[in-house]
């Protein structure tokens, strides 16, 4: 099989984009696995996301977040070449609440890819992944970066690199 | 459980229910919003305009999801859309304990900038277990909005 560069770049690139930039880096999670149309991701406890200071468990937000993250980064892995995918909707079922304390996995699978559309379901569990926290099915649409965007994306990546490495 | 962790500084169920009190007497949410964690981590805001409570998340770099544009996170549009209706129920519908959600639907329909985001939300039905409320988030123009979203609750 041929050297595919940017597809070699692919797994660097990604999980740079959505571990240490803006949203991602706040919630603090690890990406595990990235195949196409497969991304596992986990996350560590942080009191600072609790959405019931009663109980401790984490807010609901923050399952959202997460399993938006690991599926669109699914849908991205999936079109095979650089791309973005934004989100046209996602629908989330809760079956109970999260355990304080306790890191949270999330996996994100691409069911289904067609022209246009890309179909997703996610899954979040914390002891049990038969027994999840929440499951979701997310939608994103399919849009072909060319090549001069994609190079814009290495370049403002290789920027933020060098800004952090001289801070 | 580390309660001390959480830091919010909301301990019993006493407490809870004065705060809540004190939010609708003084007719602050925000003093909901301040007892929950989650809504410091985005930046989360709430005030009573015109007889309904508007809320709002104040921009900031931490909740970009893609900085070439840069757009908010999806995943922060919808925790933000679920916070708003949580504390519309617990404001508006005068609950006593935190509601549960059960189920989320969100429909992304612009992409958002790095600037304010602003969600009204409007309690469609209310049973004696079940509440659907529908949220609307918008920023420039409330006729062109961000994203809608649905969300159930279990109360009691």
């Amino acid at each position: 099989m041929k050297f595919n560069f940017k597809a070699a770049l692919f797994r660097p690139v990604l999980k740079m984009a959505m571990e240490r930039v803006g949203h991602g880096k706040l919630l603090g999670f690890t990406i595990t696995k990235v195949a196409r149309g497969q991304v596992n991701l986990t996350c560590p406890y942080d009191s600072k996301t609790v959405g019931n200071p009663l109980t401790g468990v984490v807010h609901g937000g923050i399952i959202v977040s997460l399993l938006d993250t690991c599926c669109g980064a699914a849908a991205m892995s999936a079109m095979g070449k650089p791309s973005v995918a934004p989100t046209m909707d996602l629908r989330l079922d809760y079956m109970h609440p999260a355990t304080p304390n306790e890191p949270i996995f999330v996996s994100g699978t691409v069911y289904k890819t067609t022209s246009s559309v890309i179909f997703c379901r996610g899954m979040a569990w914390q002891q049990d992944e038969n027994n999840p926290i929440a499951h979701c099915v997310a939608t994103f649409m399919r849009l072909d970066l060319d090549r001069a965007q994609f190079s814009g994306v290495i370049k403002s990546g290789f920027k933020r690199l060098l800004s952090r490495a001289t801070e | 459980m580390d309660d001390s962790a959480v830091g919010s500084g909301i301990e019993s169920h006493e407490q809870l229910r004065a705060c809540l009190l004190a939010a609708r007497e003084q007719d602050r949410p925000q003093l909901i919003l301040d007892f929950i964690p989650y809504s410091g981590f985005i930046g989360a805001h709430a005030k009573v305009d015109e007889g309904d409570v508007l809320y709002w998340l104040e921009p900031r770099r931490s909740n970009i999801g893609n900085p070439s544009l840069p757009a908010l996170h999806g995943g922060v549009i919808a925790g933000f859309l679920e916070l708003s209706a949580s504390v519309e129920l617990l404001f508006g519908l005068r609950l006593n304990s935190m509601p549960k959600v059960v189920d989320f639907s969100l429909d992304y329909l612009r992409p958002g900038r790095l600037q304010a985001l602003y969600a009204s939300c409007k309690v469609l039905r209310q049973g004696k277990q079940l509440v659907n409320v529908s949220i609307t988030a918008w920023q420039v123009d409330i006729e062109l909005p961000v994203a809608t979203a649905r969300c159930h609750f279990l109360i009691n």
